[in-house]
């Protein structure tokens, strides 16, 4: 009987832990890491962009949710307390991105030194095709030329 | 031929015309809140854009469903896949008017109690919206803010029996802008 008791209580021990452990993954499971992931495509900006512009549809189907690398020209920058923003080939026919809070605080420095006109090469999830903002990435990530 | 002509010196009349009055921005805020005992929902989405038209009180503002971010990963993703279902619906888009925008001198510092009506598209639902809101004028600088409630049940998003208790039809959305004169 006592053992009977003992091996009841062990798998009862394990049960919960499993359950809890589960519980714990499911509520704290990680974001996507959109650094860590491969681009699911790499392009320059302007292809980018007149691709989008030529088939939303299709190109949501082939783009949205993945991740991107794109290249190209900083035409509009946007620093303030709720983000950093950088628009890509053209103001309004362009690449518009936001940076991750975590590129933002490793790049402090590269980034307090970004001017209209650099060349930039970003790493993003594409959230779709916007009339104002043009194409729209989120999680971006500065990536480095090697 | 001429029609052609006479046609693009509209539109670039127009052009001309409309272009000191019209203010954008495409980094809005939308903070989305929900609170039962059972679980909090705090969304948040930097990623909205909008035109003021300060000639005729004219707004547009948009934004993409999947630039929503959540503490956790599990909300974003429920949100994404089993409510607002951006693959089907990527975009909301607002499209109004501030009401008695006349009264509103943009040339002045100040700031000003506003009402905003039009109709606001969420997963694939219109409906009419009438909400108050704040403008404020400071160097020629317009920032809007407002605060209002949007029904799921009005826009057709549907939650599972399951997670009725733990998530309110009623969705708090805050919104502020902060614009800048449009200029090309």
């Amino acid at each position: 009987m006592k053992k009977g008791l003992k091996i009841f209580l062990i798998i009862a021990a394990v049960g919960l832990v499993t359950g809890l452990s589960t519980v714990y993954y499911v509520f704290n499971k990680p974001h996507r890491d959109v650094a860590g992931e491969l681009p699911s495509f790499t392009l320059e900006a302007k292809a980018f962009y007149d691709e989008y512009n030529n088939n939303e549809e299709a190109s949501n189907q082939k783009f949205g949710d993945k991740v991107i690398q794109v290249s190209g020209e900083i035409v509009e920058l946007t620093k303030n307390d709720y983000q950093v923003s950088i628009v890509l080939n053209d103001a309004m026919e362009g690449v518009s991105c936001a940076l991750d809070s975590l590129t933002i605080d490793e790049n402090k420095s590269l980034i307090s030194e970004l001017k209209i006109n650099d060349k930039i090469t970003l790493k993003g999830k594409c959230d779709g095709f916007d009339m104002i903002m043009g194409i729209v990435l989120t999680r971006c990530f500065i990536v480095k030329e090697k | 031929m001429k029609l052609k002509y006479t046609l693009l010196i509209l539109f670039i009349g127009c052009l001309f015309s409309s272009y000191a009055q019209k203010h954008i921005t495409k980094t809005g805020v939308i903070e989305i809140y929900s609170q039962t005992p059972l679980f909090t929902i705090e969304g948040e989405n930097k990623k909205v854009a909008s035109i003021l038209n300060v000639a005729n009180g004219e707004v547009v503002a948009s934004t993409l469903i999947r630039s929503f971010k959540f503490e956790e990963a599990l909300v974003e993703e429920h949100f994404n896949e089993n409510y607002l279902e951006p693959h089907l619906y990527p975009k909301a888009i607002f499209k109004g008017k501030i009401m008695d925008f006349q009264n509103i001198d943009f040339s002045k510092d100040g700031t000003y109690n506003i009402v905003i009506e039009g109709k606001l598209t969420i997963h694939g639902e219109t409906n009419y919206v009438k909400e108050k809101g704040t403008l404020s004028i400071k160097k020629g600088v317009i920032s809007a803010k407002t605060e209002f409630s949007v029904s799921l049940k009005a826009y057709k998003v549907r939650i599972e029996e399951s997670y009725k208790k733990a998530i309110k039809d009623d969705i708090l959305l805050k919104i502020h802008f902060n614009y800048k004169l449009y200029s090309k």
